[in-house]
């Protein structure tokens, strides 16, 4: 019966790919709404009734509108920069768990793409390589606001990267897996936020700053770098970049809820909306922070990041080691 | 897996040949930083191979030494590529004395 | 043939390619790219041959973290890469000499041993056996990469410090 599999699996992909895409889209809408109103504006209201149809309209304008590529620009990177942002965000959605097993006519199928036994490290390993898109992107614009973007955007990312991995080391060994479904399955009892609150602290600040957003947006800032890495790319392209940060934002949303706040796990509603209403929550706490705070120095980022996140992390594994051996 | 330890072996040696060839004949310390790459993770896809064909976990443990050998080498051969660059203006091997 | 030979063989080709790309090539962030590819291909294949812990590490270390310090470098100091002469013929004297006696060892090496030849068997080392294996039989080779990596964090960090003085104390000759 592995044709049966492989089609359970294909719709699968299509299913969590589709969802992934549409929250996507509305996710910019309910930022600009939110945002909007934290800033005593209205935000998008003519597409449609409140503005709802918004998503859709910009889609179509990046969409229609010209693909132009630099004449200085390295032709093939340039073009093949946004894809590895879009396509990294994508796949790192292919360990998340989505709920138990689900029975379909005497065929047991796993809520989740592929349950691999090392699958936090898959998660690293996908946004470690996302890396390349921004230091690409901004150097094959052959620009210069572009490439200091780029270079900010690479030495953000690896520094915090390791901040994000130290801050997981004790989850894994509370839970004894890599597994993404092993991890959701040890918090049948509590969710590890409680036994770790200083892990979830520094995974959320970490993980914001991996995708970028507003206090840690230093390789696109506005007022600095017009718009950093991505300010060569028009058209559907930027259209990539621009998915490749709200794909992320949903990732970093589901990944908290995994490793922190007990995954698809939660009473009277189903595995699906539970997890979804954790991916919302935390969205829609970034968007907050995002019209709070300002923007970091480029010195206090990095102090934060080695000085403050990175200790804090290891004391942290020292303490879980010590309560989980004594 | 229908393949014999021959063509794996055969593959990595042709990785190192070309990690060698690399770091030999370059005229750039960064391509030839590059080459001692190519050669670290070649051996370390012979020791996987050797330790898949022998059934020992020994291979994958060396494999893993390995790879932090090459983070630690990198580390520090990147930073004396810089002071190389900063003091001589050239990343020319034969031009610096 | 089966999936796994013919997946073997197909990463085999790509990497073989990818490496050959990256150190003919004269743009170096070009040759970095060839290179990241060329490793992908080599974490896929720790992958298959049933390591895939490894296959992880490969990534995150190789391609994530070595590659983009690579990258960075080349990004930063602007090399004049047009005027490297590619395989002048002096260096190619004792890279065919290095290359022939490798060549001939390593030709010894793989075909004088019987056990060889035997096909490889499928196996998969679960992270969680391989991470108890390496603290239960190497817990030292563990203790003294540790302490590698910190001589090397420190080396660096010393190296850039340098780095900070030298370019201080030529700012101030210049003017």
């Amino acid at each position: 019966m592995w044709i049966f599999g492989f089609i359970a699996l294909l719709v699968k992909i299509g299913l969590v790919l589709g969802g992934l895409l549409f929250v996507a889209a509305y996710l910019v809408w309910v930022e600009r709404k939110l945002l909007a109103r934290l800033q005593v504006r209205l935000g998008p209201n003519r597409a449609g009734k409140f503005g709802l149809l918004q998503p859709i309209a910009d889609s179509i304008k990046l969409l229609t509108k010209e693909d132009i590529v630099p004449e200085a620009a390295d032709r093939v990177l340039f073009l093949i920069a946004p894809a590895i942002v879009a396509v990294t965000a994508l796949l790192m959605f292919a360990v998340v768990p989505f709920g138990t097993e689900l029975l379909i006519a005497g065929q047991v199928i796993p809520l989740v793409v592929s349950d691999l036994n090392v699958g936090l490290l898959y998660v690293f390993a996908l946004s470690s390589l996302g890396v390349y898109g921004v230091a690409l992107g901004g150097w094959a614009s052959n620009s210069k606001f572009a490439l200091l973007g780029g270079i900010r955007g690479a030495a953000q990312m690896i520094s915090y990267e390791l901040a994000l991995g130290l801050s997981l080391v004790p989850v894994v060994m509370l839970a004894r897996s890599f597994s993404l479904v092993e991890i959701v399955n040890a918090q049948a009892d509590y969710p590890f936020v409680l036994v770790q609150p200083v892990s979830f602290i520094i995974f959320f600040i970490a993980a914001m700053a991996e995708s970028k957003r507003i206090p840690f947006d230093l390789p696109e800032a506005e007022n600095e770098l017009g718009a950093g890495y991505h300010m060569e790319y028009s058209g559907m392209r930027f259209g990539l970049f621009f998915l490749g940060e709200y794909v992320h934002m949903q990732i970093l949303g589901a990944l908290l809820a995994v490793f922190f706040l007990g995954g698809w796990r939660g009473p009277l509603l189903p595995p699906v909306v539970w997890l979804t209403i954790k991916m919302i929550l935390a969205a829609l706490v970034m968007v907050w922070i995002r019209g709070t705070l300002p923007r970091l120095r480029y010195d206090q980022l990095m102090v934060i990041g080695w000085k403050v996140l990175i200790p804090a992390a290891l004391i942290n594994i020292v303490i879980t080691g010590a309560f989980i051996v004594y | 897996m229908n393949v014999p330890l021959t063509h794996l072996l055969t593959l990595a040696g042709g990785l190192f040949f070309i990690g060698i060839w690399c770091a030999v004949t370059r005229r750039n310390l960064i391509m030839v930083m590059l080459g001692i790459e190519i050669m670290l993770n070649a051996a370390a896809l012979a020791f996987v191979g050797a330790s898949l064909r022998w059934q020992q976990m020994e291979g994958q443990a060396v494999a893993l030494f390995v790879l932090a050998i090459a983070a630690a080498e990198v580390s520090v051969g990147l930073a004396l590529i810089i002071c190389i660059y900063r003091r001589y203006r050239t990343l020319d091997p034969a031009k610096v004395q | 043939m089966t999936l796994y030979s013919l997946l073997f063989y197909l990463l085999a080709i790509i990497i073989l390619a990818s490496t050959v790309m990256a150190v003919t090539r004269r743009n170096l962030v070009h040759a970095i790219i060839y290179l990241v590819v060329s490793f992908f291909g080599s974490a896929m294949l720790f992958y298959l041959l049933g390591a895939p812990f490894l296959a992880a590490i490969e990534v995150i270390i190789y391609a994530g973290a070595i590659m983009i310090l690579f990258l960075f470098i080349v990004m930063m100091i602007d090399v004049d890469r047009h005027k490297e002469r590619l395989f002048p013929i002096r260096q190619c004297l004792p890279a065919i000499i290095f290359g022939l006696v490798y060549a001939a060892v390593g030709l010894m090496v793989t075909f004088g041993h019987s056990g060889s030849k035997a096909s490889m068997p499928i196996a998969v080392a679960t992270p969680n056996a391989f991470g108890r294996f390496v603290f239960e039989h190497h817990w030292l080779a563990v203790e003294i990469v540790s302490l590698l990596l910190l001589v090397a964090l420190i080396g660096a960090l010393y190296l850039g410090r340098l780095k900070i003085e030298k370019s201080a104390a030529a700012g101030k000759e210049t003017p």
